[in-house]
């Protein structure tokens, strides 16, 4: 069936069997394998996108779902350059990225959170990413990443606020 | 993988989803948010010919409030509903129950009416629906059905959904003023863990600083969630106080060993239960009196 | 954490060189690998977990559309049979089953449907045998027969080893103060991310290329080669990046590789197989059961005096690397102290549950985990405090361990357990948590754990790595080892080797991913390893590349190579002139000369006597402790680990920001171990087959966590380097239970720790979800 919907920023029109999930139609039917595929049951959070503003598991949607949709994948965060954002990078420098599989739904979780705040306590991040597993981190470095990145938007934005204010 | 083939359908009116669940000869579910669905779908528990989405019925996604009486569409994610300012202010029951669904992936996505059809035993949302005294408004070839959701699930993963049906909304009466209430969770770890015991619990104190009225539900302990009377009884009119509250966890753990007392769990459960009893009641009426 | 460091490159901040491909979700892993006209797998695997295979036939899934091959123990040379140390393992079962999720037959078809459809038609009768399921009754006179170690002639026996050094036994007698208590452990998934994958690719000339997500390459390829009855030069094995390992992507992956390069060269298309988080969880390996007899002897003022051990581990359906890991567990079970007298008696058994093998720490961690709670009951049975306990017994420079070997280097283990004392507050948290009322329903406890781990293969088998250098022509550096990196961080560590010893910014290193043709054959990325001794190995070609680069600048200044000097990148020569890396290559390249060597570094040889108990397992070790802070609830057996603060010798620490990931990770994979990890069998079926009811620890459940690295001086490793990412989950797992211990006032002696354990003192037994494990196979229910 024919299902139109918005990925990363663009419009695509999309004939997806209607028996797949989002998970299998990115990661197969349109080759975005940037998503992983870590149990499948909406367990591990490894196939997070961010639907509409909010992270949830591509594994737990059925590709049809999406019709209509705001989608954004890892592949949908980079900066206008085509390099890493600075939420990427801040995982890089503080380490916390190892065998990577985790990797992009972390970011997309994190992505969400910085979204509904910048000022975010430790708790509620480790409770943004509570959803995704890592077994090689011990999460402390990611949240590390993610409390930097939190602090260099609030300044982006103060600065952004203050040279408003000088224009106007 | 999913190994099976269907087709799926977006209705955008409750008569035509009806119409479509009803049709004989094709074996049609519902689908809201679809976290359990899809699962059941891939392992192969659930199989269908076509699923049925709901989500574009504008009705079964709204939470309002009129007479009384909190109405929330059976589509309307656990998200929304934490996030709504009049069911925190109203029935943060409800709310806390819901805060602790899995994680934000699945809250995001999950419906309150999902949760109460797929009526798992686990079911996060039941114990304070049920202990809130809420209807499953249900729709049907036999047009629109009120059903008590303790009467409405009637065992682990099971309801006496009339066939063609689906839940359209959840109403919930307003609760009366002085009413406190308390959830009380155990899961295996910190979050993405299913409730291996809960409670919910709401009370009320008399004028006369006794017990007025109180509702125990536990969830993950019987093979249905209702409140459990006889523990009620032994409060209803006493002083709130340390050693009632002691006996009452007791009372709940000698009703689940005579029901459940049999199962591989029980022997860790009926000590759980009891102290979940206790502590929800002090959760309640704890500070009740000092006011 | 910042620190001084003498050296240009090796330890100071760096960034993972595979990390910005891993966070823009451009990192290709096996599942991600997709190649025209490739086919699907699926395995048909036994429900049941003991049986004789009575029919198998596959014709009727052949006859299914868009299936084009299916293979079983018959495709492959002597049935498909290898492993090592002991050789009784099969890629596909060979006349019988030995556990639930044993692969019997493996089907290639273009969609996984079709695969799906063929391996369901697959015509498969079994008639099931009893089983053995406990490890203590593994060797009993009427257990069912499962297998045998052909050496040892012992029915169900895999192995045995001993320490035998003194004689404990008469000591212990005299001993004012003794302990003899039994620990068990279960087994333990490794639960990394990516589950196991391989993609194999046939060559025109009757080869095969395999992508596998594994971490031994070469071992690989040498199984493929036997099994497949090919030639060395006809099989090429590449490792991808890989999403974790833990030491549990081994042997499953030489099985999934013979699958797929059989159905690849029959087919004569790519064939790939992925494994679903539930076939990893059934059929492949986990860390092995144990159970630990503990026999101390101790004075009243606290100095351990002897000590007596017994393990049996559950090897399981089939040996893979059960043995080696029991013996290093042999090796370590009386801890990081000094004794008068030691004997270990080991014993690994065949049972009937899922086949065990490699995972981080490899036998120490269950045998430290035992060995910690036995020493912390001895001292509260002398009523004397558990770190001081420790500080008194604790290994020293020049002291000897429990096997008699007298430990040259310099040991940090003191002033590890100082550290963590004196951070986590002990003495006052010990003392006020001693005074907690007995009724109070939350309590809390404090305790401690600490390891010595020995660095490398030790007495398994030589232990040598080779490492290349080369210059290319555009002044880049191309490096290769044949050891892997599966998130671990060695890819990074090789680089910042290769350019501390080339002299040059590491930006200009370009490390090839692991291939067994252009790679050296180094063993497997086991027991830290690939720092240590491939590490080695890399600073020596560097150094070689090096000596060559100097040479070249010598004769271009007309000078001696011992009056060039490096500034930074360049050479320096006696009149001043300073001529710059690039200029030195070019240089080179018009003398006709290449630029690029190999390296080979060993550990010195050592030797331990396994028939009679003595030797020198070790050529060095690691040490380290760990304190956990928690918090129970005694009315319902539930555990917060409250904090946790950890301090590791590991020698000059290399890549900083990695070695505190791994700190920090194998912290959390050992909290997981200890309180939520429930990887059980029931009667042979894993109770846990999804990450449902696996569960490891989420964002919520690890504390925040306070970490040091001690760095000894270590003159053997790399820049002073000894091992860590192993060892380095080994402490908090005994540390935890030891505060439960505190705070509860009983002791379970069972990991992982549950609720009902703590609250009930026994552990309860859900019933096996055999339908479930049927359903998820792909059986009729």
């Amino acid at each position: 069936m024919k299902i139109n919907f918005t990925l990363n920023g663009q419009p695509v029109t999309v004939d997806t069997p209607a028996n797949v999930t989002l998970l299998t139609l990115l990661r197969d039917n349109l080759g975005m394998t940037g998503t992983k595929d870590g149990c499948e049951v909406g367990e591990c959070g490894a196939c997070s996108v961010i639907l509409d503003g909010k992270v949830v598991n591509s594994c737990m949607m059925m590709a049809p779902q999406a019709n209509g949709r705001k989608i954004t994948t890892i592949e949908g965060i980079l900066d206008r350059d085509g390099g890493p954002n600075d939420l990427q990078r801040a995982f890089v420098e503080h380490g916390a990225v190892q065998c990577g599989y985790c990797t992009p739904g972390m970011i997309m979780a994190s992505e969400a959170l910085l979204a509904r705040t910048l000022t975010p306590t430790e708790e509620e991040a480790r409770n943004a990413i509570a959803g995704n597993l890592c077994r090689c981190t011990g999460y402390q470095q990611i949240i590390e990443a993610i409390e930097d990145t939190a602090a260099l938007r609030r300044k982006a934005s103060i600065t952004l606020k203050n040279s408003r204010e000088v224009i106007q | 993988m999913i190994f099976q083939d269907f087709s799926y359908e977006c209705p955008t009116n409750i008569q035509d989803a009806v119409a479509m669940l009803d049709e004989a000869g094709v074996r049609s579910c519902p689908i809201a948010g679809g976290t359990d669905l899809t699962i059941g779908l891939r392992n192969g528990w659930i199989l269908v010919d076509r699923l049925v989405d709901l989500t574009r019925i504008l009705e079964l996604r709204t939470i309002q409030k009129a007479n009384q009486v909190v109405r929330i569409g059976a589509a309307v994610t656990f998200t929304e509903i934490i996030n709504n300012p009049m069911l925190r202010k109203d029935l943060p029951l409800l709310v806390k129950a819901c805060e602790q669904v899995g994680c934000d992936q699945i809250r995001n996505l999950g419906t309150i009416g999902g949760n109460v059809a797929n009526a798992a035993v686990c079911a996060d949302s039941l114990p304070p629906l049920v202990c809130l005294g809420s209807v499953a408004v249900i729709q049907s070839p036999r047009g629109q059905t009120r059903i008590p959701i303790s009467e409405f699930v009637t065992g682990p993963n099971q309801t006496c959904m009339p066939h063609g049906g689906l839940i359209e909304s959840i109403e919930i009466p307003a609760q009366p003023a002085g009413v406190k209430g308390a959830f009380e969770r155990i899961g295996r770890r910190k979050a993405m863990a299913i409730a291996r015991l809960s409670l919910a619990a709401l009370g009320s104190l008399g004028s006369d600083g006794r017990i007025s009225r109180v509702h125990l539900v536990p969830g993950a302990a019987f093979p249905r969630f209702m409140r459990i009377t006889p523990v009620e009884d032994l409060l209803i009119g006493k002083q709130p106080e340390e050693a009632l509250f002691a006996a009452a966890g007791q009372a709940m753990a000698d009703q689940f060993n005579q029901v459940s007392g049999n199962r591989w769990s029980a022997e860790w459960k009926l000590k759980a239960m009891a102290a979940i009893t206790e502590r929800a009641l002090r959760q309640v009426f704890g500070g009740m009196n000092e006011n | 954490m910042n620190r001084h460091t003498r050296h240009q490159f090796v330890g100071n901040p760096i960034n993972n060189v595979d990390g910005f491909s891993k966070v823009m979700g451009k990192a290709r892993y096996v599942g991600d690998m997709n190649l025209p006209g490739m086919l699907f797998t699926q395995v048909l695997r036994s429900p049941i977990p003991h049986g004789r295979i009575i029919k198998l036939d596959t014709a009727p899934a052949l006859k299914i559309l868009g299936v084009l091959a299916v293979v079983t123990s018959d495709d492959f040379v002597d049935h498909s049979l290898f492993g090592w140390p002991v050789k009784d393992s099969y890629a596909l079962a060979y006349q019988k089953v030995r556990y639930v999720g044993d692969p019997i037959a493996a089907v290639a078809a273009e969609t996984m449907q079709a695969a799906r459809a063929g391996m369901q038609a697959i015509v498969l009768e079994l008639e099931e045998l009893p089983g053995v399921f406990d490890l203590r009754k593994a060797l009993d006179v009427d257990a069912p027969f499962i297998s045998a170690n052909p050496e040892k002639g012992i029915p169900n026996l895999a192995e045995t080893y001993i320490v035998h050094n003194g004689n404990p036994e008469e000591i212990i007698k005299a001993c004012p103060v003794i302990l003899d208590e039994s620990y068990f452990f279960h087994h333990q998934e490794h639960a990394y991310l990516e589950t196991e994958g391989v993609l194999a690719i046939p060559n025109d000339d009757g080869g095969v290329t395999v992508y596998s997500n594994d971490q031994s390459p070469f071992i690989n390829r040498n199984n493929l080669c036997m099994m497949l009855g090919l030639p060395i030069q006809k099989v090429r094995v590449i490792q991808p990046p890989t999403g974790g390992s833990f030491g549990g992507k081994d042997d499953i992956n030489y099985q999934n590789s013979a699958q797929v390069a059989r159905l690849a060269l029959i087919t004569k298309r790519p064939v790939r197989i992925t494994l679903t988080r539930e076939e990893s969880l059934i059929a492949s390996y986990k860390r092995e059961a144990m159970e630990i007899k503990i026999n101390l002897g101790a004075e009243k003022d606290g100095t351990l005096r002897a000590a007596m051990a017994q393990i049996t581990a559950d090897s399981g359906a089939y040996p893979s690397e059960t043995p080696l890991a029991a013996w290093r567990g042999t090796m370590h079970v009386a801890g990081a102290y000094r004794y008068d007298a030691v004997t270990v008696d080991t014993k690994v058994v065949y049972t009937n549950n899922s086949y065990s093998g490699a995972f981080r720490g490899f036998g120490n961690t269950e045998a430290a985990a035992a060995i910690e709670q036995a020493v912390d009951e001895i001292a509260e049975r002398l009523n004397i405090d558990p770190v001081e306990f420790r500080l008194k017994n604790a290994l020293r420079q020049g002291d000897r361990t429990m096997t008699g070997n007298i430990i040259k280097e310099e040991v940090g283990l003191t002033e590890c357990i100082q550290w963590v004392r004196d951070q986590s507050d002990w003495k006052s948290k010990r003392a006020v948590y001693a005074q907690q009322k007995t009724e109070k329903e939350i309590r809390r406890g404090i305790g401690i754990g600490c390891y010595f781990h020995g660095s490398g293969l030790g007495g398994e088998g030589d232990d040598v790595a080779t490492c290349t250098v080369k210059i290319e022509n555009d002044y880049s550096v191309t490096i290769s080892s044949g050891l892997t990196d599966y998130g671990q961080g060695s890819r990074t560590i090789h680089t910042l080797i290769a350019a501390e010893s080339l002299g040059v910014q590491p930006e200009r290193i370009q490390m090839l991913r692991p291939d067994t043709q252009t790679s050296i054959d180094s063993g497997p990325t086991v027991a830290s390893r690939s720092t240590m001794i491939s590490g080695n190995a890399m600073r020596v070609a560097g150094q070689n590349v090096s000596r060559m680069l100097t040479a070249v600048a010598a004769e271009v200044m007309h000078c001696k190579p011992e009056q060039v000097t490096r500034v930074g990148e360049s050479f320096l020569g006696p009149d001043e002139e300073p001529l710059s890396f690039n200029q030195i290559v070019d240089h080179a390249n018009k003398m006709g000369m290449p630029l690029s060597a190999n390296g080979t570094w060993g550990m010195p040889k050592i030797e331990w006597h396994f028939d009679k108990g003595s030797g020198v397992p070790y050529f060095c070790y690691s040490y380290g402790a760990v304190v956990a802070e928690v918090e129970v609830d005694r009315r319902i057996g539930t555990t917060e680990v409250l904090g946790i603060w950890m301090a590791h010798d590991g020698g000059t620490i290399i890549f900083p920001q990695g070695a505190r990931g791994q700190m920090l990770g194998g912290i959390a994979q050992g909290l997981g171990y200890a309180l939520m990890e429930e990887m059980k069998y029931n009667q042979g079926y894993p109770q846990a087959i999804n990450f449902d009811n696996l569960l490891i620890p989420t964002a919520l459940d690890v504390p925040h966590m306070e970490g040091k690295f001690v760095e000894t001086n270590f003159k053997e490793g790399p820049y002073g380097a000894k091992n860590l990412a192993e060892p380095m989950m080994i402490g908090i797992t005994p540390a935890i239970a030891n505060a439960i211990a505190q705070a509860t006032g009983r002791r379970g002696r069972v990991v992982p720790i549950t609720f009902e354990g703590t609250l009930l003192g026994h552990d309860l037994t859900p019933p096996a979800p055999i339908k479930d494990i049927r359903m998820v196979l792909g059986f009729k229910v």
